[in-house]
C-alpha cells in the first residue's frame, strides 16, 4: 500500500487547482493542470476500483469539448474575425433574435467555444483525479457520525451497483445459451430484479444480525488522521490560485 | 445455552408449518447438525436461534426460544450480535464493506467497541483463520474459500458463544471444505463455541457432530445422537448406506469406525469390473486451449477429447479454470489460443435455434434462465422456442419430479425442483451435448440421486455426451464415466473416475475411504462385486 494521505486531502487539492484553472481561464494553464492531474493519478493509483473514475472523467470531458464545438459552430453568437468556412444558413423567425443557425464560422469563434469546453473539460477531470484517488468508504469516514450512519446505508447501496452489473452480464450470456438472439428487455429484467431484491433482503439481514443500528454510538476501527504531509500539501496547492489572482 | 420450548412456526400466506411443537436444549460446546430435505426449514430453524425468524421475515412463532437466558421474541436480532454469529449461505451478499479487515470490524463498531479492543480482536481472529496475508485484500477478489473464513471470522471478532452456520461448505471444494470444518471442530474444542451447522453434505460434517436435529419437512422433528437419527432417517450420508447394505450390526459416522466392522469384508474375494471409457465417436475436440485474464491464466494449453455418450466430471480447487473450459466449449467466450470443435463446428458461431439443438447448458445459478411468473409460462415458453407439441416440457418435467403444480412461481420451488425445471426446458431442445456448471448446490441426497438417473438416462439411451464441472465427490462416484482434474487451466489428470477420484486421498469418497484398498467408490459398486441381496 502508498503512503497513505487523509482521504480530504486530494480533494483540497482538486478543488484548489479548479478555483484556480476557472479563475486563471487560460487555455495553456488549464492542459497543463489535466497533465498534472494525469500525472499524479498514473503514481498515486493503487489498483482499486475507483481508480478507473479518472480515465471516464477524461473521456466525458473530451466528448464535452466535442459537443461544445459542434454547437459553437451550429448555432451560436457571431464573433468577427477571421472566416474558416460558412456553412448554410437557417433563417429563424424574427421573435428568436440574437440567435443564429449556421453561417459563416470565424477562427475566433471556433477557438472560443473550444477553449470554453476545455476550462470544463479539466474542472471535470479534476473531479475525476479526486475521486479516483480517495476510496470513497475511507472518505466516509471522515464524515462526523451523525451523517455517517446515512453515509454508510449510501455505500452499501451503491456497492450493490457493481453486482447488479455482474448479474446482469450472467443473465444475458444463459439467455444466451438458451438460445435467444433477441433478448427482450422483460428476460433480463425480471431475474435481475428478483435476484437485487433477494440480496438486499440477505444483506438487511445480515446487518441487523450483526448489531448494526443498536447502538447509538459509533465507534471506528482506523480513524483518519490529519498529518502534517497533508497540510503541506493543501498549502502548495493553495499557492496555485493565489499565484494566478496577484499574477 | 439455546433452549427451544414447544416452539411452532408458520409463515404468512402460506398453510405449512415449518415447525411444530419443537422443543429441545443445547448445552455449551456442543455441535450441532440440522439436517432435513431441500425447503424442509433448516435455514429457519437456524434463524429462529437469533430471531431474524421472525422479526425479519414475519410469520407466526408460538412457544419460546431462549438464548443464554435471553428471550428472543423480547429483543431484536441485533441485541444478541454479542451473542449470535450467524454465517449465512452466501457470505459474499453478507459482506457490507469491501476491505477484509474493515469487514471484521463493522460488527464492533456497530457496538461501539473501543478502537484499542476492536484492534486486538481484529488480530486476534486474523491469526486464528490465518487471515493475516489477506487482511487488505479486497473481499471481492478473494476465493470462495477464503470468503467463507472472512464470514466465519467477522462473527468470531465478536466473541459469540453461539455461531450459527447455514451450508458453510456447500459452495467450496473438497479441501476448502475441510479446512472449515476442521476450523469448526477446533473453535468448539478450545474455545467451547456452541455451533448450529445446515449442511446438505453429511459425509462432510457427520463424523465432527454431537448431535443431529433432523427436521422431517411437514413439521415433525427429532433431535438425538448421530446413530440414533440416522439409524431411521431417510437422508443418509454414504458410509451409512453401506453399513444398511452390508447389514451390519453397527452403523458408524467415521470412516475408522466403519472400517474396523468391515474388515472381514473387505478380504472376500470379488468380481472384477474393468470400466470402459474413451471409445467411440469423439463429440468434443478441445485442441491446445489457452485463455488469459487480466491478471491470471485460466487455461493453459488444454487439449481433451470427449467422446458420444460419455458423462464427464471436472473437477478442480475453485478458481481451478473449470468454468473457463466450460464457456469455451459452449462457446460464450472466445479462446486466446487454440480451437473448440462441438460435432466439427465451432460453437462460438452457434445461433439460436441451431444452439438449443446442439448445445444445452445448465448455468450455476439455474434460475438465470427464468423469467416467467409460472412453471406453466416457462414450460409453454421452451414448448414454443423449441417447435414441440404444447405440453412436452411439462411432461418432461413432470417424470423428473411428479407434484409440481403448474401454477407455482419458480421462485417458491425448492432447489431441487427448479434445477428440475431447468434441465427439462434444456433438454426440451433436445440438445447433442449437455453441459452443466456446478448444478448440485444446495440439493439433498434425494434429489441429487434423481438427478443422476436423469442423466445417465440422456448419455446413455441416446449416446450424447454430458459434462458437468462439480465439487461434489459423492456424485461423480454415482455418475461419471470419467473425470478431468483441472489445477491451474492444467489438465493434471484425466481417466476414469475410479483411477482418479482414488489417487487422491482427498478426493475420494467415503464408500472407497472405507473398502480401500478395493476399487469400489458407491455403495452399489460394493453390492454388485459382492453380489449380495439385495
Amino acid at each position: 500500500m502508498r503512503s497513505s494521505l487523509h482521504p480530504l486531502t486530494m480533494w483540497v487539492w482538486a478543488l484548489l487547482l479548479i478555483t484556480a484553472v476557472v479563475l486563471a481561464d487560460k487555455f495553456w494553464f488549464a492542459l497543463a493542470t489535466v497533465g498534472v492531474a494525469t500525472v499524479v493519478v498514473l503514481i498515486r493509483s493503487d489498483g482499486s476500483p475507483w481508480n478507473r473514475t479518472y480515465w471516464l472523467s477524461l473521456k466525458i470531458g473530451a466528448f464535452i469539448i466535442f459537443v461544445r464545438t459542434l454547437f459553437g459552430i451550429l448555432i451560436g453568437v457571431p464573433i468577427p474575425g477571421t472566416t474558416l468556412f460558412t456553412i448554410a444558413r437557417i433563417d429563424l423567425p424574427s421573435w428568436m433574435p440574437g440567435i443564429r443557425l449556421g453561417g459563416a464560422v470565424t477562427l475566433e469563434r471556433l477557438s472560443s467555444s473550444i477553449h470554453d469546453g476545455l476550462i470544463i473539460a479539466t474542472v471535470i477531470a479534476l473531479f475525476g483525479a479526486a475521486t479516483s484517488l480517495t476510496s470513497p468508504h475511507k472518505l466516509l469516514r471522515t464524515l462526523p457520525v451523525f451523517i455517517y450512519e446515512i453515509g454508510i446505508t449510501l455505500v452499501i447501496a451503491t456497492s450493490l451497483f457493481p453486482q447488479v452489473g455482474e448479474s446482469a452480464k450472467r443473465i444475458r450470456l444463459a439467455a444466451r445459451l438458451r438460445g435467444v438472439e433477441k433478448i427482450s428487455l422483460r428476460r433480463i429484467v425480471m431475474p435481475l430484479l428478483e435476484e437485487s431484491l433477494a440480496r438486499s433482503l440477505q444483506l438487511a439481514a445480515a446487518m441487523d444480525a450483526r448489531g448494526f443500528g443498536v447502538s447509538r454510538k459509533r465507534s471506528r476501527y482506523r480513524p483518519e488522521i490529519w498529518s502534517s504531509r497533508d497540510s503541506a500539501l493543501c498549502a502548495i496547492s493553495a499557492l496555485v490560485p493565489m499565484v494566478v489572482i496577484l499574477g | 445455552m439455546i433452549t427451544f420450548s414447544n416452539v411452532s412456526l408458520v409463515y404468512p400466506h402460506s398453510t405449512k408449518t415449518i415447525i411444530e411443537d419443537l422443543s429441545f436444549s443445547i448445552v455449551e460446546g456442543e455441535m450441532v447438525l440440522v439436517m432435513g430435505a431441500t425447503g424442509s426449514g433448516k435455514s429457519s430453524l437456524l434463524r429462529l436461534i437469533n430471531g431474524l425468524v421472525p422479526h425479519h421475515t414475519g410469520g407466526i412463532l408460538a412457544g419460546d426460544i431462549s438464548v443464554d437466558g435471553i428471550s428472543t421474541q423480547t429483543v431484536k436480532p441485533g441485541a444478541l450480535a454479542h451473542l449470535v454469529g450467524i454465517v449465512a449461505q452466501n457470505p459474499i451478499n453478507g459482506f457490507v464493506t469491501d476491505i477484509v479487515e474493515e469487514e471484521l470490524a463493522f460488527g464492533m463498531e456497530a457496538l461501539n467497541f473501543p478502537p484499542d479492543v476492536m484492534r486486538k480482536r481484529v488480530e486476534e481472529v486474523l491469526d486464528l483463520l490465518s487471515l493475516n496475508p489477506l487482511r487488505h485484500r479486497s473481499i471481492a477478489t478473494l476465493s470462495g474459500g477464503e470468503q467463507q473464513r472472512v464470514a466465519i471470522g467477522s462473527a468470531l471478532v465478536m466473541h459469540p458463544k453461539i455461531l450459527v452456520l447455514d451450508e458453510p461448505t456447500s459452495a467450496l471444494d473438497p479441501i476448502a471444505a475441510e479446512e472449515v470444518l476442521s476450523l469448526l471442530h477446533r473453535l468448539v474444542h478450545d474455545l467451547s463455541v456452541t455451533v448450529v451447522i445446515a449442511e446438505h453434505r453429511l459425509e462432510r460434517v457427520i463424523q465432527f457432530v454431537d448431535r443431529i436435529i433432523y427436521i422431517e419437512g411437514d413439521g415433525a422433528a427429532a433431535i438425538g445422537s448421530a446413530d440414533e437419527i440416522l439409524r431411521k432417517a431417510d437422508l443418509v450420508p454414504p458410509i451409512i448406506r453401506l453399513a444398511r447394505a452390508l447389514n451390519l450390526a453397527e452403523i458408524g459416522t467415521s470412516v475408522r469406525e466403519v472400517r474396523r466392522a468391515t474388515e472381514d469384508i473387505r478380504q472376500l474375494t470379488y468380481r472384477e469390473q474393468i470400466p470402459e471409457i474413451g471409445s467411440g465417436e469423439v463429440a468434443i475436440k478441445v485442441s491446445s486451449l489457452t485463455k488469459n485474464y487480466v491478471e491470471k491464466i485460466a487455461l493453459k494449453s488444454l487439449s481433451t477429447e470427449i467422446f458420444r455418450g460419455e458423462i464427464v466430471a471436472i473437477m478442480g480447487r475453485n478458481g481451478a479454470g473449470k468454468s473457463s473450459l466450460l464457456h469455451t466449449i459452449v462457446g460464450v467466450c472466445l479462446p486466446d489460443k487454440g480451437q473448440v470443435r462441438v460435432l466439427g463446428g465451432d460453437p462460438y458461431l452457434l445461433k439460436g435455434r441451431q444452439r438449443r439443438i446442439t448445445i444445452g447448458y445448465v448455468p450455476q445459478e439455474p434460475s438465470d434462465l427464468l423469467y416467467s411468473q409460472s412453471v406453466a409460462g416457462e414450460c409453454e415458453q421452451a414448448d414454443r422456442d423449441n417447435e414441440i407439441a404444447a405440453g412436452s416440457t411439462f411432461a418432461l418435467l413432470n417424470r423428473l419430479v411428479p407434484q409440481i403444480s403448474e401454477k407455482t412461481h419458480p421462485n417458491d420451488l425448492s432447489e431441487g425442483q427448479r434445477l428440475a425445471l431447468v434441465l427439462s426446458i434444456v433438454l426440451a431442445g433436445n440438445p447433442e451435448v449437455l453441459v452443466l456448471d456446478e448444478p448440485t448446490r444446495g440439493l439433498d441426497y434425494q434429489a441429487k440421486h434423481l438427478f443422476a438417473i436423469t442423466l445417465k438416462e440422456f448419455a446413455k439411451k441416446l449416446n450424447r455426451p454430458v459434462l458437468i464441472a462439480t465439487h461434489d465427490v459423492e456424485l461423480v462416484a454415482e455418475l461419471a464415466d470419467r473425470v478431468l482434474f483441472l489445477a491451474e487451466g492444467e489438465i493434471v489428470a484425466d481417466g476414469s473416475t475410479l483411477d482418479v477420484l482414488l489417487s487422491s486421498p482427498a478426493f475420494a469418497p467415503q464408500v472407497a475411504k472405507v473398502m480401500s484398498p478395493k476399487p469400489w467408490l458407491t455403495v452399489s459398486d460394493v453390492v454388485q462385486a459382492l453380489a449380495i441381496e439385495p
